[in-house]
Order: C-alpha cells, then sequence, then structure tokens
C-alpha cells in the first residue's frame, strides 16, 4: 500500500468507525422499541463492523473482502435508515455519515463533506494512554483511533480498573467516561488528583453534550480538558496532543528540578566548606552562578598568620598542635563566614580569604576590616580557652590587600577549585609577612576603598619585588563608628 | 413478478443481507456459495437472473459465467456480475465471460434492482 492509500483508508474507516459508535450508542437506549427484524439489520450491522475493523488491523486487506463488507454494512445501513430515519433523527444522521463514509471507501477516499478539519493529520510523539470507558466498543474506538497516531493505548471498563492501571504504568493522558457504573468518573478524577504521583497526569474528560454541568464540576475538580461524545477523531488527537505535552512539560520540569537539587546539594558541599551559607545561596539563585568562569575581579585580600606557630609547633605535641590550630581556625572561619569573606584555603596555620568573589559587594573593604579587627577580637577567647587546656598562647598577624585578581574554577577537569590569582595576591602576602603578632596592616588600595572611617596607626612603606613605588601599609586599630 | 433470483456469493455477511434486502423487495430468491453450485441451481431453479460474484471458490465467476453460456438448457439466463472492481477491465472480462450486466460492491440496491428489473424485462 502506498501511503497516499493508506491514508484515504485513513480517511474513510475513521468516518466509518465514527459512525458506527454513533450508532452503538444510539442503539442501545432504542433496542427495545425496534422490530425483530430491524434488530437483526443492527446485529448484521455490528457484525459487519466487526469484521471491518479486523480486516483494517491487517496491513494490506483484502479488496474483495473488504467490498463484500462494506457492502453489507451498506445494505444494512440503508435498510435500518428506510425503516428508522422519519422516526429518530439522530440515528437518520449517523447511518447518513456510515453511508457517506461507504461511498468515500469506494470512491477512494474522497468524502463530500469539506474534510479540511478530517483531512488534518495531527503529529505528536507518541503517549502512553489510559481509556475509562464502560462501553466497550467506546474503548476499542478510541484505542485503534489513538494507537494508528502511534500512541500506546491501555483501556480500561471502570474506575477500579482505572486506578490499578495508573499504579503500573507510567500514564500520559487519562481520558474518562464520566458515567460509569462501578466508580464514577468524578471519583476517579478526585483519586488522581489527590494521588502524590498521579496529580499531574492530565485528564481529559469524555461525557455527553448535555452534560455541561458535570464538565464544569470535573474542571474545578482538576480536569484538564474535555470532549464530548461522538467525538470528532482529529479534537480527540488534538486535545491528546496537547495533554500529552502537558505531561511532557511536567516530567521535564521534575527532572531539572531534580537536576538542580542534585547541583544545589552539590555547590553547598563544594562551596559550602569555604563560603557562607549566604553566598552559596546567592550562587545558587543566579542562574550564571553555576558557570563559575574565571574572571576579573576587585577585591580585598586578607591573609592572616600565627606567629611564631611553626616553632611553636615544635615544642608540642602533634594532637595538641592539631587542637590548637583547630580552634583557632574554627573560629577564625565562622568570623571570616560572618563577613560573606570566602575562604580561597588554610596553608597550615595561615588563612587565606577574598572578600568581593565570587560576589562583588560595596562594602568587600569594610567587611573584610571589620571582620579583622573582629578576628584579633576573638584571639583573646581563644587564648583564654588555650590557657585553660594548658596549650600556649598565640598572636595573629592580618594583612588586607585590594586588587584585580582572576577568580574562577582553576585547576584541571579532574581537579579544580574556585580560587585566585594575581599580582594582588602575592603582594598580600608580602604584606603579611611585616605584620607583627596582634596586628592589623592594610594596603593603601584597601585603605582608598573603605567607606568608613577607622583609626590608623602607623604607616609604613614596603619595598614588593615586581614593583617599582614602594608600597604604603596602614596599621588599623579600631572601627570609629 | 419478476421470479426466483439465484444468489452466487461465498461471502457470507454480503450474501445474507443481499437476500434480505432482495426478499424485502419482493423477490424471491435462492442462493449459492459457490460457481458450481451455482451452475447446478441455475439448471434445476431456472432462475429469472442470476447476481453473481466473480471470486467464487471452486469454480470462479468466469468461468461459471462461460460455462453457463455453453449450456443451451441455461444459456439466455441474465447473469449480473457482482464484482469489487471497478476498472474497466474487470468489467470487460465479466462482460466478455458473457455477463449481461454488473454491479460493483459496496452494491448500489436501488441500482441493482433497475437493473433486475431490466433484464428480466427484456426476457
Amino acid at each position: 500500500m502506498t501511503t497516499s492509500s493508506s491514508q484515504s483508508t485513513t480517511l474513510w474507516s475513521d468516518l466509518l468507525l465514527r459512525a458506527m459508535a454513533e450508532l452503538r450508542e444510539l442503539y442501545n437506549p432504542l433496542e427495545d422499541q425496534l422490530a425483530d427484524s430491524q434488530r437483526e439489520d443492527f446485529a448484521h450491522l455490528f457484525d459487519g463492523s466487526a469484521k471491518l475493523d479486523e480486516m483494517l488491523q491487517q496491513s494490506a486487506p483484502n479488496r474483495h473482502d473488504l467490498m463484500n463488507v462494506l457492502s453489507a454494512i451498506r445494505g444494512y445501513g440503508e435498510m435500518l435508515r428506510e425503516d428508522l430515519a422519519t422516526e429518530h433523527a439522530e440515528l437518520d444522521s449517523a447511518l447518513t455519515r456510515l453511508l457517506k463514509g461507504i461511498q468515500a471507501a469506494n470512491s477512494g477516499g474522497d468524502t463530500s463533506e469539506p474534510a479540511s478539519a478530517t483531512q488534518r493529520t495531527i503529529t505528536t510523539e507518541p503517549g502512553f494512554i489510559l481509556a475509562v470507558d464502560d462501553l466497550q466498543e467506546n474503548r476499542e474506538l478510541v484505542a485503534r483511533y489513538l494507537s494508528r497516531s502511534g500512541h500506546i493505548v491501555v483501556t480500561a471498563a471502570g474506575g477500579e480498573e482505572a486506578l490499578r492501571s495508573l499504579d503500573q504504568a507510567d500514564v500520559d493522558v487519562v481520558l474518562l467516561d464520566l458515567v460509569m457504573p462501578d466508580m464514577d468518573g468524578r471519583e476517579v478524577l478526585r483519586r488522581i488528583k489527590e494521588h502524590p504521583e498521579w496529580r499531574a497526569t492530565p485528564v481529559i474528560i469524555i461525557s455527553g453534550r448535555q452534560d455541561m454541568d458535570g464538565i464544569i464540576e470535573c474542571i474545578e475538580a482538576g480536569a484538564d480538558d474535555y470532549l464530548f461524545k461522538p467525538f470528532n477523531p482529529v479534537l480527540l488527537q488534538a486535545r491528546i496532543k496537547a495533554g500529552i505535552e502537558r505531561k511532557r512539560w511536567h516530567d521535564r520540569e521534575q527532572l531539572y528540578r531534580q537536576q538542580l537539587e542534585r547541583n544545589e546539594k552539590f555547590i553547598r558541599a563544594t562551596f559550602g566548606r569555604y563560603l557562607s551559607d549566604e553566598i552559596v545561596t546567592d550562587i545558587l539563585e543566579r542562574p550564571e552562578g553555576l558557570e563559575l568562569g574565571g574572571d576579573l575581579r576587585r577585591v580585598t585580600i586578607m591573609m592572616s598568620d600565627i606567629r611564631g606557630f611553626t616553632s611553636l609547633s615544635e615544642q608540642l605535641e602533634p594532637a595538641q598542635v592539631v587542637s590548637l590550630i583547630n580552634r583557632y581556625l574554627a573560629a577564625m572561619t565562622d568570623i571570616i563566614m560572618a563577613y560573606h569573606g570566602t575562604i580561597d584555603e588554610f596553608i597550615g596555620d595561615a588563612i587565606l580569604a577574598v572578600f568581593g568573589a565570587p560576589q562583588y559587594r560595596d562594602d568587600d573593604a569594610d567587611r573584610a576590616t571589620q571582620c579583622a579587627l573582629e578576628m584579633q577580637a576573638a584571639m583573646e577567647e581563644i587564648n583564654r580557652l588555650n590557657r585553660e587546656d594548658g596549650l600556649p598562647e598565640i598572636t595573629t598577624g592580618i594583612a588586607l590587600n585590594t586588587g584585580d585578581v582572576i577568580a574562577g574554577n582553576i585547576g584541571s577537569e579532574r581537579r579544580s577549585k574556585y580560587g585566585f590569582v594575581g599580582h594582588a595576591m602575592n603582594v598580600t602576602s608580602r604584606i603579611e609577612d611585616v605584620t607583627a603578632g596582634g596586628e592589623i596592616l592594610i594596603a593603601d588600595s584597601t585603605l582608598q576603598s573603605l567607606n568608613n572611617q577607622y583609626r590608623t596607626g602607623d604607616s609604613r612603606e614596603l619595598k614588593v619585588k615586581g614593583i617599582d613605588e614602594l608600597l604604603q601599609v596602614h596599621q588599623i586599630l579600631e572601627s570609629d563608628r | 413478478m419478476t421470479g426466483t433470483i439465484l444468489l452466487v456469493e461465498d461471502n457470507e455477511l454480503n450474501r445474507d443481507m443481499l437476500i434480505r434486502r432482495l426478499v424485502r423487495a419482493g423477490k424471491e430468491v435462492v442462493s449459492a456459495a459457490d460457481g458450481q453450485q451455482a451452475l447446478d441451481l441455475m439448471r434445476s431453479e431456472k432462475p429469472a437472473v442470476v447476481l453473481m460474484d466473480m471470486n467464487l471458490p471452486i469454480l470462479n465467476g468466469w468461468t461459471a459465467c462461460r460455462q453457463a453460456r455453453a449450456d443451451d438448457t441455461i444459456k439466455h439466463i441474465p447473469i449480473i456480475a457482482l464484482t469489487a472492481h471497478a476498472s474497466d477491465a474487470d468489467r470487460l472480462n465479466a462482460l466478455e465471460a458473457g455477463c449481461d450486466d454488473y454491479a460493483t460492491k459496496p452494491v448500489d440496491f436501488p441500482g441493482l434492482l433497475i437493473k433486475i428489473e431490466k433484464l428480466t424485462g427484456n426476457c
């Protein structure tokens, strides 16, 4: 079969099967009013429909057999129309459509109807559809329509069965008949929307045109869409497509959220040791924060060092050295983080921290200076604890320098860290070298960056390798505030 | 009054429908399901007209038609070919085999009745 002929098969067979489904629906309430011969005609008609259905499942149905079945359907359809058309307008119109479908089959797929809506093919990614309807014909019809467009369709004859199916499979869209004997569609809908995992699954309500109130009720209860019976297959496909897309969006969104959560966990674990919670949160909240590329930043660099620690440590037991240094580093870390400093590294007893990266703030120099003052103030408490534990008292010197550095993920793919490079780092180290115990020395560049006033002590000039001019450094004594 | 119509159709569904419709239209119908049965009934029942499907088991419609035309006792009985093929070649095949007229499936019943009346009226 060529594509075009199979497409025209789809066209007329859709028309036919749709009309047949309508006839089944119309027939059920009428059955008792009909004469025996009419009931037989209907039975034969449905029989023919079943055979037709069977044939259409085949990839290349025998034309002769097909025409025999169509002929039979046409015959019974015409007989029934002759008998019943005047009394039953709905039946007449369904039969007329049925016969039109046969006519279309015979003329190679042409319908006299304006075919624009029928011919539109709706392409969509295949989905997993659960069709819930107590009438077997309706289930089969829906299954046929939708499996033809590549969807996987499972059917359920009632509410309980539907809920079981939902439990077993990841359903993309639920097509839900409103009126069912065992569990009403409303109840099924309520259970779906209450379920933590199912609630995101779009539900399309299928109902008779007369039950608008029921549909409104369902939409208020969380249904996503609705279709009137008998439904237009193109409309059904369009709604299914929209439903699948909605579900896919939700799935993707959930996936992204999980990835983000993983990333966030990773970032918190990675940066949390060096950065304050607030900075980690800031990074996470900025989309570009996830891609910390290297960039040039103006930062205030802090370097602190315990004076004479190397010789001190030689006189102590290793365990004492560790507890001494840990107490000191823990206290200093807390203070630096409180001032939103980024700890770049501990080098033995030395701390290298940066203010202004990954996030620049206007008061970077001020916070660094305040931080240094508080660190010095904290030494009193540390030394009190050291005395209690029989450990020696220690003093620290803190150097601050403000300058441009490259900040970013530095290293190789296997091992990288958020770090800083630049001459300003070396300059800070040079200042640190000349700081005495209990002293805070800040470079002229930091002093110029301060917004607040601080009481300064002596100023000195240092010779720094690589710079011709002498570097001005100032002693900070306390905040003037 | 047309007289008996012999319907030769192997497809049960379509056969039943046509019988039903013909009876409703006031016709008397006998039916056969293959070409050989058809020839036998033509000889025994002497129907006024034969409606014959061409794709028949045992003896196909074309062969049955040719044999009927070769049999002096039944060669006068008009045969309407029922065919699933609407192409000119198929129509010609049926007419060449000796059919008097043809109707394509799905059968246009009022049209078929007119053909029946025309052929039986002529006889």
